[in-house]
This record gives C-alpha cells, structure tokens and sequence, in this order.
C-alpha cells in the first residue's frame, strides 16, 4: 500500500513537472501569436481611416473586384498592394475572372494553391507608377512593363483603347501608393 | 655559519621591502565608484592606488571640510632612517649570534612598530576630525556633535556611504616575517646550543 | 523482482528529475535561451548588452549607438551634422570639422556604417560613415567614440555606395551616386550621356592611426553607383559596385532608369589600380577638397584644403574593371564571407542574382566578353551566375550572412527578411516586418566571420507600431534571433533619424579599448590651464582671451571685470577633474552658440559677443556633483569706453 501511494505521488510530481514545462511552451508560442494577431496581415492592419485610400483600399470599396479581393486575401499578400510603391496594379474585374475555363478560380482558391495564385496576381503588379498617359508613352517608345514577378508586357494603343498584355484598360484610379487600371482580362503567363 | 643566524639576518634584511613596497593602505568603496578609490602609505610617501585617487579623495571630501592628505608629512623624513637603522642592528646581531639579542631586536620593533601605529591614529584622528568651519556640508552624528570621518585604525568601517578599509600591505607582511623569523632564529639557536 | 521493481522506481524518478531539470535549464537562464521573447532581450541593471551595434542616423547626419539585444541607446555620435548638447561644430575646436571646399556645411544625409577589419575580421578599431549630401568619409574612434577625421571628396555627388572597408583597413571605398561633369563644368543637362562621369574613391587608411588619405579616384561611365562591399578570401583585391541607370538618362529615372533588362555589377581590380598609381599611370587633376583632422593632443581640429587628385580612367586600361550583368536595377552588392558569391538584388525584380567570383575569374581569363561599355568589357551572364535565388519576394534590397552557409535578404516591396542557403539557393524561412524595411544588420554579417546570433531590420515605415507622435513618426530597428532554422522576432525599437546601414560588433572587441578620461599631463591644447594657479584673463585689443577651469564644484575664475561692450571673449574652459564620468558643462547666457561639455581633463573653448552692459551669469550645465547648483558666476560688463580695469577672483582671491 505504502508503495502505491509512494508510485502515485511520483506521477503526480511528474504530471506536476510536465504541466509546469507545458505551460511555458505554450507563453512562448502565445507571445509569437500576439505579434501575429495584432497584424496579420502586415501593414496592411494598420487602421487609418484619415489618409486617401491605397489599392488594397479601392479594390475593397469597388463591387466590381470582389473576386480579385477575395484572390488577393486567399493569396495572403495584402500588404503587398498597401506598400509604399509607387505600385501600377492591372485589376481584372469579376467578369473577367468569371471568363476564365469554369472551375479555374475555385481550384486557385483552394489553400494548397496559394502560391500559384499569389504569382498570378503578383504578374498584374508593375513597379512605377503608370497612368493613361505613361502608358500611351511607353507604346509610343516602344517600352515593355517589367512586371514584378520579372515578366514583361506589351502596351499596345489603338486610338483611344489601350491595351496591356492583352487586357483592355477599361478605367484608371488614382490611388495614395499608386494607380489602379481596371483591365477586362486576366493576364496569363504566355 | 648556525642556522638561526642565517634565518635572523635573513629576517633582518626582510625589512628592506619596505623602501620599496607599500606598508599600509586605506580604501573606500562605495556604490557610485565602481573601482573603489584608495592611497597606499609608504615610508616616506603617500601614492595613488589608481591614477589620481589621491585627487578624487581630496575633491570628494572637501564638501564635508576635510582637508588634502598632506603631500609630504613629517613622518616620511624620519621612517626611512628607523627601518634602515633596525635592518643593520638586526644584521649586526645576527653576526654576533647571541639568541638574547635576538629577542631584544624583536622587542625594539614592536615597540617602534606601536609609536608608529600610535602616530599612524593620532594623524588619521586629526585628519578625520580638523574640519573647516567653511564646509559646505557638515553632518552630524546621532549626539548632535559634528560627524568625525576618521577612518579606522585597522580593518573595515563604514562611514556615510563609504565603507573604509585599513589594512597592512606587502612592506609590512615582509616586515611582520622578518620580526616572526627574529623568535624562531632564538628558539633555533636555543636548540642549536643544546644538540 | 523487488529488485527489478526498485530499478524501475528509481530510473522513472531520475528522468522525471531530468525532465525538471531541463525545465529549469529553458526558465532561468536569460539571454537567447530564454524562453519569453522578454526574457531573450532583457538586460538586468547593471548588466551589459553582448553586441554594439552602429546604426546609420541618416538624415540627422550622425551614428546612434545601441545596445544589442536590449536596443537601448548608449549615445548619438555627432558626425555630420552640428550637436548642440556635445558643442559639435559650436565649439572653437570642432567647428573645423564641418569645413568642406563649399564652406561650413552644418548638416548631412549618413548612411553606411563601416567598421575597420584585420584578415576579413571585424577588429573595434574604428567606425566609418558616408556623407551623401556633400560627399565626405568620417573615421570615428571607437575608444572614444568622437568623430575624429572627415575628408571631403571631390567629383562626387550623392556619395551613396559608400564607405565600405577593404579586407585589412587598407583603403575605405566611396562611390559616386550621381554621374557629373569631371571636372564641374557649365554644361547643357541634355548632353549627359557619355559626357559625366561616376568618380570611384579610394582612401587609404594609415594602420597605426587611422588618418585618411584619398589616394586615388577611377573615373567609370555615368552610370549612377548604388552599392559596394569589398571582396574577401580568394577574391581579396576586388572590389564590386552595383550601377543603374546604365541608360544613362538624366531625367524621369524612375522610368528611363528602368528600362535595361540588365545593369551591372562594376567589379573592380584594385590591386591592379595600385600598379598603374606606380606606373604613373594616372592623371592628376587641381581639385579643391577639405581633410578635417581633430588631434587628440591638442584636442583641436584643423582643416586644410587639398589642392588635387590623382585620377584613373577606367576605359583606357585594360584589366582594371569588369562589368558583370545583374538584372534589373540591382541596389544591394553583398559578398559572402568565403568572398566566392557576389550577391546582386535588383531591387525591381523578385529574384536574387548570385555570380561566382571563380566563374568570373575564368571567364576573364579566357576573355569570353559579351561587348563592351566605353571599352570596358562586360562578361556574359549565363559564363558567371552561380545561381538564383527564384521568386524569393518582391522587391530585394540588402543581405548579410550568419557564417552557417545561409544568407538572409530583405524584400522591401513584400515587408520581410527571407533567409536561404548559399550553394543551393532554396528559400528556408521568411519573417514578415513592420513595415517596409530597407536594410538588414547581423554583427560582423559583411565580413569573414559573422557572428550569426542577432540580425536587425532597419525598417522605413513604423505606421502604428508606436504611440503616434504627431504626422513624423519614429522609424525602427527589429531584432530577430537568427540561431536557430526559424527566424523568431524577439523586439523592436525606435531608432534616430532614418536609419540605413548598421555595422554590429562583440561587446568584448570595443569594451577593452574604452579611454575612460584625458590625462591632464597630456593635454597639449594650446589655451589649455592645468591647475588654478595659472587660470587668468588677458586682453588683446578687443579680444579677450579667458582661461578658466572647472573642479568640483566651481569655477577659476568665477567673478571676471573689466570686459567690455563689442569685445569678442573667448572662454577656454579646462575641465581639471581626473575621475572617470565627471565632466562639467558651461553656458553663458546670451552666448550665440551653444554649451560646451568637457570631458575631465580637456579643454574645450566658445566664443561669447557680449552686446549688453551689466553683470551677465555662466553656469555649469551638467550635474556634476552635490553642489552642481552652487557651481555658477558672473561676468560684468562694461561700456565700450569705461576704464573698469581687467580683473579676475576666486572667493574674492
């Protein structure tokens, strides 16, 4: 009997032991997700609802780019499109994603193909800043857009339209961090 | 030659470090001195422990009216002649090789080494106590008499935030075993004698 | 049984001991085996921090100090720009400092913190840093952490890829960012191309005491020079400098700077230009530039303008300059610790160039050029990669390196630093960072031997990351603890200024060599008193001429007559006090410039304009001791005209 209460109370210590380890793995990983939970997403977290309003900001507010939001946070690289720039973002509108082989969206959407999708969206952002008028001169000059993921697009003017990789300029926003032209297509790798 | 008179001259001569090692020091430390700050007492000189100790001690006491440890005291004139005087009497007995000498030598110093203990309190008490009329801070102790910053005469004691220590440096070891070798050189002879 | 039994009980108690053990060994112990992030950065009172680190203060012109992994600020070193707290560029003996062949320039831009190396290895000896603005290098000494020599350096302009230390102190290299006409001419902006020129100084740095010599410029095509680290190891002797606006456009760069596919990396054979300075084969050109030199004897600074320089054109000799394609822009130029990779990051493009210094020296060996610029050859790309780093994130800035074969580089576009391994180029780990940050610090991270426990961010952008201080906001450094395979961030704090670069170094390579204070005997400042006896005034006409010293808790002398309306009093200021961290301050009220703050044992001098008669009080400015309030006097003055005799006292002595 003496054993067993003995054996018990050894255990107890050694639950007591372990719980005690337990506990400060877990304030170490608790305090690695507070700095996640505070800002998820990188700057893009941070609330200000005084200065004019960036890409990630517009796309949000406009109907029309439901679908590139939802791709863009699917993605995770919203702190990316909220960045110091000056970023030129090409913005399929929903259509446009809708046009694309049925399935194509929900099977990007899915987790596991987050970074196929990061890339695609990231093909659609140019370093600089590039309205109507730069890009009317860069087709003037000649000049492709270096892309950021390293990929270059042809400008291509025909009177008034204007097109980039293929995708018509359907609008063009000003934005704080840089400029937004709304495009009919997805611009996929050639 | 005996032993024992080896071992008495031998210890004779153990007072020469003196002209050449330090014979006392006085330290105090204290939170705001990170390296404590201190002066080591020669025969005929007082030094800085570390470089301008002496300095930093004079400029921290004048607040509470103490004045600068002299450069040069009376003392330093007359001790060089004493230790050198009681090194050749002691050489001189350890030639002549009679033990009872021996003793006397040893009874001389702790005699002479008392009459400089007793000058070495005298000059801490005057020091510790002379204070200008002018001081800009003046403390004082639980009676309402001016506080004394005297510091002690030997081992450790704290004065205000200050803690000084007084202790016998390498000169007055060597000259501690010199006067201990003064007694064993006696018994030694006294052995001696009787094989 | 029993005894099997009794074996089991005691094997089940020693590992729970272990296990309790162990659990003791992760709590207690502090430091990066802490097992809070607070606990892996705290720094007991008392207790020092591992690791100096340097931190560019950038448009505040000077260098901040901190502490590493605590992130505390020691001292902001005044390099560039004037310090009223410290009299930097008030004081009679700093002002010289800020001279340059444009007169005093009391601000600048610095960015790129360098420390001084033996064999490849940082050594604490000194600390330099570029000047963008005016193109100039300071040497600052890191036992007294005061800036002790600036040069100026002419043919420069926006002096960006700058200051970067050769693998022995050897020289300290300064690249121009901006092409200009050389020499400065009148001349239409249009005509740029192929008329301005990118200057490429080297300074040489005498080994026993740091002085700067700039013993030679190369002159390369108008290229704009980014960036620059030095070879090391095998590629010892070679220097490597990142170029845009290879286009050579003078306007809209953001747009006409962007349009090579390729700009270059300009690797530069700088034993070779040493050959060619020993052939006489090099022009010199009359120049005006400024060497600013601050004398720890006579604690004064002087500035002399030098008169010309040796110039080296980079297209008429062959072997000296290599131009090496590095896509899109590349703003980062960093070398590995075994000095094999050269590390280019175009800062417009997603993925990391890496060119082998071995394939380089072969491809030149077998001259396999692809053309060449303005004669000087360029080697063909695919002849000198080594590998790319794909996709790694967007927009690549800076990399520094742990020493354990991994690299780590920041993407500025994307907000994170991304580690990944040299040799294979794989991706391991990426932490994000908040926000936007430029560059990155690991200790010793640009020389041989990095001592890969901390690395830095140096972030542009803090939003919200702070209490708001109005629309300026601070900007920040973040630390992370790099030792194990994740990346973990540990803290971050504010920093001064905007901070670029930041060189670290062991605590114990700097500590050592601290001077704790001036020894009087060996203060040779000409207005310099060493005891009270000789403090005095005199007039020379309507200078006067003040020789003062400061004890505690006083001044000699603090009761002055005599001095009159329209004089110009120079007050040489002794401070006598020989203990460690006593300095005493000064300031007059009135005075056009700022306080002085002297260190014990120096002399340190300001110059007051007295306009007002009346009896006019000084003070001490730094809390020096119990009666630091009583520490004070007077100085009456009189009118232009008055016979009030000159007269000087100490308690009425």
């Amino acid at each position: 009997m003496k054993k067993m209460i003995l054996k018990t109370m050894i255990l107890l210590l050694g639950l007591v032991v372990l719980a005690s380890c337990g506990s400060n793995t877990q304030s170490e990983g608790s305090e690695a997700a507070k700095v996640a939970e505070t800002h998820p997403l990188g700057q893009a977290s941070v609330s200000d609802d005084v200065s004019a309003k960036n890409i990630l900001q517009v796309a949000i507010g406009s109907d029309a780019h439901s679908t590139l939001v939802a791709a863009v946070q699917a993605a995770e690289i919203e702190h990316v499109l909220v960045n110091a720039g000056p970023l030129t973002v090409f913005a399929p509108v929903n259509d446009a994603f809708a046009a694309l082989p049925e399935g194509t969206v929900e099977n990007l959407l899915k987790p596991e193909n987050k970074q196929a999708l990061a890339t695609i969206l990231t093909r659609h952002a140019a370093p600089g800043s590039f309205n109507v008028e730069g890009l009317k001169k860069e087709a003037r000059k000649g000049r492709k857009i270096y892309m950021a993921t390293g990929d270059y697009l042809e400008v291509e003017v025909d009177g008034e339209e204007i097109t980039v990789g293929g995708a018509k300029v359907l609008a063009t926003i000003q934005t704080s961090n840089g400029i937004i032209n709304v495009v009919d297509k997805v611009i996929l790798p050639n | 030659m005996k032993k024992s008179k080896v071992i008495m001259i031998v210890g004779a001569l153990l007072l020469g470090g003196l002209f050449f090692l330090p014979m006392w020091n006085i330290t105090l430390e204290a939170p705001q001195y990170p390296e404590p700050i201190g002066m080591d007492i020669y025969i005929n000189k007082f030094a800085d422990a570390h470089p301008n100790d002496i300095k930093n001690i004079n400029i921290m006491n004048h607040y509470v009216g103490m004045k600068d440890i002299p450069e040069v005291i009376p003392e330093f004139e007359i001790f060089p002649y004493f230790a050198g005087g009681m090194m050749i009497l002691g050489v001189i007995l350890g030639l002549v090789g009679k033990r009872k000498l021996y003793l006397g030598w040893f009874t001389l110093m702790v005699i002479l080494g008392s009459i400089a203990m007793y000058d070495f309190y005298l000059w801490e008490y005057e020091y510790g106590h002379d204070l200008k009329e002018t001081a800009a801070i003046k403390f004082t102790d639980k009676d309402g008499e001016p506080m004394a910053y005297q510091p002690p005469l030997i081992g450790n004691k704290m004065i205000l935030n200050f803690k000084a220590l007084s202790w016998p440096r390498s000169g007055a070891y060597l000259m501690f075993l010199g006067m201990a070798m003064s007694v064993f050189a006696f018994y030694r002879d006294k052995k001696e004698s009787n094989e | 049984m029993n005894t099997y039994k009794k074996i089991v009980g005691y094997a089940l108690t020693l590992s729970l001991l272990f296990i309790a053990g162990s659990c003791n060994q992760g709590g207690g112990n502090g430091g990066a085996l802490g097992d809070s992030n607070a606990e892996r950065v705290y720094v007991a009172p008392g207790e020092h921090d591992e690791y100096y680190g340097f931190v560019s203060g950038g448009f505040s012109g000077q260098l901040a100090v901190y502490g590493l992994p605590s992130g505390r600020l020691f001292k902001v070193i005044p390099v560039f720009s004037v310090d009223g707290e410290k009299a930097y560029g008030f004081s009679e003996e700093t002002k010289p400092m800020l001279e340059t062949s444009f007169g005093t320039v009391p601000w600048d831009d610095s960015h790129h913190p360098d420390l001084s190396q033996t064999n490849g290895e940082i050594d604490g000896r000194w600390c330099f840093i570029n000047a963008n603005n005016t193109p100039r290098i300071a040497r600052i000494s890191l036992s007294t952490f005061e800036t002790e020599e600036i040069i100026e350096l002419p043919n420069s302009a926006g002096n960006h890829s700058s200051s970067f230390v050769t693998e022995n102190s050897e020289y300290v290299v300064a690249g121009t960012r901006f092409s200009v006409p050389i020499p400065q001419r009148d001349m239409p902006i249009d005509d740029y191309k192929g008329n301005f020129k990118g200057a490429i100084s080297f300074i040489s740095i005498a080994q026993e005491t740091g002085r700067m010599n700039l013993d030679f410029q190369i002159k390369m095509p108008g290229f704009d020079y980014d960036l620059a680290h030095p070879g090391r190891g095998a590629s010892h002797g070679w220097m490597f400098f990142t170029t845009y606006n290879t286009e050579e456009a003078n306007t809209l760069l953001e747009v006409n700077a962007s349009q090579n596919d390729k700009d270059f990396i300009a690797a530069i054979n700088w034993k070779k230009a040493e050959e060619l300075i020993a052939n006489g084969d090099f022009e010199t050109m009359p120049s005006e530039y400024a060497h600013n030199v601050y004398d720890e004897s006579t604690q004064m600074a002087t500035s002399t303008m030098k008169k010309e320089v040796k110039i080296i054109d980079a297209t008429k000799y062959p072997g000296l300059v290599y131009l090496l394609p590095t896509p899109k822009s590349p703003h980062g130029c960093d070398v590995d610790p075994s000095g094999e990779f050269i590390i280019g990051s175009g800062k417009l493009s997603a993925s990391l160039t890496a060119h082998s210094f071995t394939k380089m020296m072969d491809a030149i060996e077998n001259e396999k050029f692809d053309g060449d610029a303005y004669g000087i050859p360029i080697l063909n790309y695919d002849d000198i990669v080594a590998g790319v780093v794909q996709q790694a994130g967007l927009g690549p800035l800076h990399t520094e390196f742990d020493g354990r074969g991994n690299a780590y580089t920041t993407f500025f576009i994307s907000s994170e630093v991304v580690k990944w391994k040299l040799g294979t180029w794989e991706v391991l780990d990426r932490a994000p960072t908040y926000y936007s940050v430029g560059h990155l610090m690991i200790p010793g991270g640009n020389s041989r031997k990095p001592y890969g426990k901390y690395l830095i961010a140096l972030n542009k952008i803090t939003k919200d990351r702070y209490l708001p201080t109005g629309p300026e906001l601070a900007q920040s450094a973040q630390l992370y603890d790099i030792s194990g395979d994740k990346m973990q961030l540990l803290s971050d704090f504010p920093t001064i200024g905007e901070p670029h670069y930041a060189a670290g170094a062991p605590a114990s390579l700097i500590k050592p060599n601290q001077l704790k204070l001036y020894k009087l005997e060996e203060n040779n400042h000409p207005h310099a008193v060493k005891n009270e006896k000789d403090t005095r005034v005199e007039r020379n006409g309507t200078e006067v001429h003040i020789y003062m010293t400061t004890i505690r808790s006083h001044f000699a002398p603090d009761n002055i007559e005599g001095i009159k309306v329209g004089d110009k009093v120079y007050f040489h200021v002794t401070n006598l006090e020989q203990d460690y961290d006593v300095p005493h301050g000064i300031a007059m009220i009135g005075a056009n410039t700022s306080e002085l703050l002297i260190m014990p044992g120096q002399t340190e001098t300001f110059v007051w304009n007295p306009k007002k008669e009346g009896v006019w009080p000084f003070y001490c400015t730094d809390f020096c001791s119990a009666l630091h309030q009583e520490m004070q006097g007077y100085v009456r003055v009189s009118a232009r005209n008055s016979n009030v005799p000159l007269k000087w006292s100490l308690d009425g002595e």
